[in-house]
């Protein structure tokens, strides 16, 4: 299991353990965590799991996915150089404890 | 394992007039039951709805053999799969973000949303579903695709025969000779307007898709236009006028919604409580199991998202419409890799300024006999008529 952590706009934060493997997305969603909602399940089709990596992380993140950048295009709210569609960033032990920022809204 | 139960009594005029009981009856009896009439296996269970949806390898989409490609006269992307779905998709998309619908074309929907709603009549019973939900929905989908030059009328009409010749099972040939004239007419337009929007590009579909670095081919530009047509005019008109309806027939929600400026909240009930499109089809491509049944390659099971979105296992008291729900995880756009191109431009449209301006124009709007609306449709579902009084 890694960490992972979520914070809200508004600064509140919700920690999470999510099995290596799942994607931000996925892991969010089970989690009922509010602010990612992943309507098209993580098939890169919807743009409703934007969300903004913590800049002490983005690197180990890595690049966006082949079709990200088009499809935060779609994203409802401002997309930054640390966006990322969380449906594809693969949770590895390589990311315990990663941090993602919420952005304000996804539809 | 066993084959699931086989039903020989559920009829496509009880599912077209009411399926909402069967459903009912379905997720707590049988969530998994092959059903005679439709030739189809339903999954009624949001659980397996989602399950099917998001993995399109095992329920593929791809079926070159429904009666949808002799009416798009196309093997269109509804019905592919992978990377060949994958480009004819990513053609379109830019002119469906909400970066163009807001910056670009946001004051154009103000304004056609303005004056649809500012010619509607005071003080007398007037039906919405007519004069406002189809032809408004039909005027903002020819700006987004790129072909305003077509009517209401046209619009509407293309869109029709389409969806009728898609939903032709019955291989009958008046429905295709419907749609041969609509792809004629729709062909001739394409072809008379292709050079305008190539040479001032507008960010519409159309001109989008043609003036693409590696454009894809003519003829699936072209089909891609007539799947937005065809699925593009129905369903925010059904979901308006299904939100309208929601809204008038529980005031007290109406007041709350108006209050709170809850207007997109309003819009995802509406959306949840009756789907516009209802159910869809996938092909088994190897032989697998769904909810303890036996599932055979070469079946086509049916994941009726309408009765996903009222599952008692995601949503108390689904069966009423209720703005204000905690969660709302409905699956009115699908999900996986055909999630529904339009969401964004359906929501921005209907529930961000359709829904806003109407109860804004119209603060007692009122539904003089909500008897007297009717509610038609399995494959598509929403209100055929909607006698209002507007003041």
């Amino acid at each position: 299991m890694v960490k992972l952590t979520f914070v809200a706009p508004d600064g509140s934060q919700t920690q999470i353990d999510a099995p290596e493997g799942t994607s931000v997305m996925k892991a969010a969603v089970a989690n009922d965590v509010d602010g990612i909602v992943g309507e098209c399940g993580g098939a890169m089709m919807c743009a409703t799991c934007h969300c903004y990596v913590d800049e002490a992380w983005a690197d180990r993140t890595g690049p966006r996915e082949d079709g990200e950048d088009d499809m935060l295009e779609g994203a409802a709210s401002e997309v930054t150089p640390l966006s990322r569609l969380s449906c594809q960033i693969k949770l590895t032990a390589d990311l315990d404890g990663l941090v993602v920022h919420l952005p304000e809204e996804q539809l | 394992m066993a084959l699931a139960p086989l039903d020989t009594e559920i009829t496509l005029d009880q599912l077209t007039l009411d399926p909402y009981p069967i459903y009912r009856r379905l997720r707590a009896e049988a969530p998994v039951l092959r059903v005679a009439s439709a030739r189809r296996t339903f999954l009624t269970k949001a659980a397996l709805t989602k399950l099917v949806k998001d993995d399109p390898i095992l329920f593929s989409s791809d079926d070159p053999n429904t009666p949808m490609k002799p009416a798009f006269r196309a093997h269109t992307l509804m019905r592919k799969d992978g990377d060949a779905h994958l480009a004819e998709r990513r053609a379109i998309n830019p002119a469906l973000t909400p970066k163009r619908i807001n910056s670009d074309w946001g004051p154009l929907y103000e304004q056609l949303a303005a004056d649809y709603i500012g010619r509607l009549p005071r003080g007398e019973v007037v039906d919405l579903f007519a004069t406002l939900c189809g032809p408004l929905s039909a005027r903002i989908l020819a700006h987004i695709l790129g072909i305003p030059e077509a009517t209401d009328d046209e619009m509407q009409r293309w869109s029709q025969r389409l969806i009728d010749g898609a939903g032709n099972f019955g291989w009958r040939p008046e429905p295709f000779a419907a749609s041969d004239e609509a792809n004629d007419q729709m062909d001739a337009l394409f072809a008379r307007l292709a050079p305008q929007r190539i040479a001032e590009p507008d960010g519409s579909a159309f001109s989008v898709m043609l003036t693409a670095e590696n454009p894809i081919p003519l003829s699936q530009i072209r089909a891609n236009l007539k799947i937005a047509i065809g699925g593009g005019i129905n369903e925010p008109r059904d979901a308006m006028a299904t939100a309208i309806f929601g809204l008038l027939d529980k005031p007290e929600q109406l007041a709350e919604v108006k209050a709170k400026g809850a207007w997109s909240a309003a819009f995802e009930e509406a959306i949840r409580w009756v789907a516009p499109i209802q159910a869809s089809s996938r092909l088994v491509t190897a032989d697998t199991e769904l909810g303890g049944f036996e599932i055979p390659k070469g079946e086509t099971v049916m994941t009726i998202q309408a009765s996903a979105n009222r599952d008692e296992e995601l949503f108390e008291n689904g069966e009423d419409f209720f703005v204000f729900r905690d969660k709302n995880p409905h699956q009115s756009f699908g999900n996986g890799p055909h999630h529904c191109a339009g969401a964004h431009v359906a929501r921005r449209t209907v529930g961000k300024i359709i829904l806003p301006m109407l109860f804004d124009r119209f603060p007692n709007m009122t539904l003089p006999d909500r008897q007297a609306v009717q509610w038609r449709g399995f494959g598509f579902r929403g209100p055929i008529n909607l006698p209002v009084v507007l003041n």
